[in-house]
C-alpha cells in the first residue's frame, strides 16, 4: 500500500510517498515560507516525480500536533482534503513520535523537543531497542527547566532531534554531557518519518476516516499564563 | 531612544512612515497607549513607509490584519483581548515570528512576557487633546 504523508507542523514542511519498506520519494523544505504556499505545490511535484497517482494512494498520514498553531492547520486541511475526496483512511502522527522515528536503527534514547517559545518546550522521551519505539513519557509542554531535570534524572545518553533540539543542546550541553545533538539531516520533522509511523499505525488498525483527524495542541505551563493574566489586570 | 512631540494624526502618520525606514524583516514594534492615542495612525504610516498599498484598519475583532502588497509585510495585532497564552498561540502570533515581515502590535502590555528579544517599544502618550508624545525604545533606537 502506498502511503503519502505530509508535515507543516513546525519550521520545516515536507511531503513522502512509502510503498512497504520503500521509500518512493520525499520533498523537504525549511526556507521561512508560508506551508500553505508550499505544501501542495511539494505534492504535485512529488506525485509527478514519482509517477504515482492520488488515486494509488491508499492511507494519507500527517502531524497531527504538537507544533505551530498555523501550522498544523494546513497539514490537517490538506490531508483531510485529499483523503475525503478520495474516500481513503487517514493516520494522525503525533509530531514528536515522528521525530523519533528520524532515528529507527541502533538502539538509543531520544528526546524530541519543539520550540514553544519563551524557553517552553513541546517534548516526549522515547527508547529504540531492537528496533521497537517504547515512549518512555507522553507529548507535553514543559519549560527548558523542567526538561534539564528530566534528563538528568534519566541518568543515560539523550539524543536531541527537532526544531528546538540545537538550542536546547546549546542551553543544556554543559550540565548534561550525556546529551548529543543529531545531524541536520535527521533534526527536523521529514514526512518520511510521518509515512513509517502510519504504517506501524495502520498495522494495529489505528487509521480514522478524515473528518476525525483533529490537531492535538498542548497546553503551556500553567504559570505562563498566569503571569500574563496578571499583567492585564495591572 | 527616539523622542517626537506630534500635534496631529497627520503628523503621527508621517512621522510612523519616516520611522518604518529603520525597520527590518522580523522586528517586533510592541506598542502601549490607551484609546484615542493614534496607534492605527502609526499603523497606517508604518504600512506606507514600507511600501504597502493596503488599507489599514484597527484589527479589534479579527485580531490581526496582514498587509503584504508590497515591499516587507507588515502584521497588525491587537492584543486588547488577549488574556493567555494559548489565546495567543490560537492567534498564530508565533508563527508570524518567523515570516519575514514586521510585527505592529496594540495593547502590547497584554502579552508583556511573550515578546521576543530585540522587541522595540512605541509608547504613545497624551500630552494635550491634539498632542501626543512618542517614544521609541530599543537595541537599535
Amino acid at each position: 500500500m502506498k502511503i503519502l504523508a505530509l508535515d507543516t507542523s513546525s519550521q520545516s514542511a515536507s511531503c513522502a510517498i512509502l510503498e512497504d519498506d520503500k521509500l518512493l520519494g520525499e520533498f523537504y523544505g525549511n526556507v521561512n515560507l508560508t506551508h500553505s504556499q508550499t505544501i501542495m505545490p511539494m505534492v504535485e511535484s512529488l506525485l509527478t516525480q514519482t509517477r504515482v497517482a492520488l488515486s494509488e494512494i491508499g492511507l494519507f498520514a500527517v502531524t497531527e500536533g504538537p507544533g505551530s498553531f498555523t501550522g498544523l492547520r494546513i497539514g490537517l486541511s490538506a490531508v483531510k482534503g485529499m483523503a475525503h475526496a478520495l474516500e481513503k483512511p487517514c493516520a494522525g502522527v503525533s509530531t514528536l513520535e515522528a521525530l523519533a522515528w528520524n532515528l529507527c536503527g541502533p538502539d538509543c534514547v531520544v528526546a524530541p523537543v519543539l520550540d514553544a517559545r519563551c524557553s517552553q518546550v513541546y517534548t516526549a522521551l522515547f527508547r529504540w531497542k531492537d528496533g521497537v519505539l517504547i515512549r518512555l513519557a507522553p507529548d507535553e509542554a514543559i519549560t527548558i527547566k523542567e526538561l534539564s531535570t528530566r534528563l538528568k534524572n534519566l541518568g543515560t545518553c539523550v539524543l536531541l532531534v527537532g526544531d528546538g533540539a540545537k538550542m536546547c543542546y546549546t542551553i543544556l550541553k554543559d550540565e548534561l554531557p550525556g546529551l548529543g545533538l543529531v545531524s541536520p539531516a535527521a533534526r527536523f520533522t521529514r514526512a518520511a518519518s510521518v509515512a513509517l509511523a502510519a504504517q506501524r499505525i495502520a498495522a494495529r488498525g489505528g487509521t480514522v476516516a478524515p473528518d476525525a483527524l483533529a490537531p492535538a495542541y498542548l497546553r503551556l505551563p500553567q504559570a505562563e499564563r498566569e503571569l500574563l493574566a496578571k499583567q492585564k489586570n495591572a | 531612544m527616539i523622542t517626537f512631540t506630534s500635534h496631529s494624526t497627520a503628523e503621527t502618520e508621517q512621522f510612523a512612515a519616516g520611522f518604518a525606514a529603520e525597520l527590518r524583516p522580523g522586528d517586533v514594534v510592541a506598542c502601549r497607549g490607551g484609546m484615542g492615542m493614534g496607534k492605527t495612525a502609526f499603523a497606517r504610516g508604518l504600512a506606507r513607509g514600507l511600501g504597502l498599498v493596503d488599507d489599514v484598519s484597527s484589527p479589534t475583532f479579527a485580531l490581526v490584519h496582514e498587509y503584504t502588497n508590497g515591499n516587507i509585510p507588515l502584521y497588525h495585532f491587537d492584543m486588547y483581548r488577549v488574556s493567555g497564552f494559548d489565546e495567543l498561540y490560537s492567534t498564530g502570533f508565533f508563527d508570524y515570528l518567523d515570516q519575514g515581515g514586521v510585527l505592529f502590535i496594540e495593547w502590547s502590555e497584554n502579552i508583556e512576557s511573550a515578546l521576543p528579544p530585540g522587541t522595540i517599544a512605541l509608547t504613545l502618550a497624551r500630552i494635550d487633546d491634539n498632542t501626543r508624545e512618542i517614544t521609541i525604545e530599543g537595541e537599535r533606537f
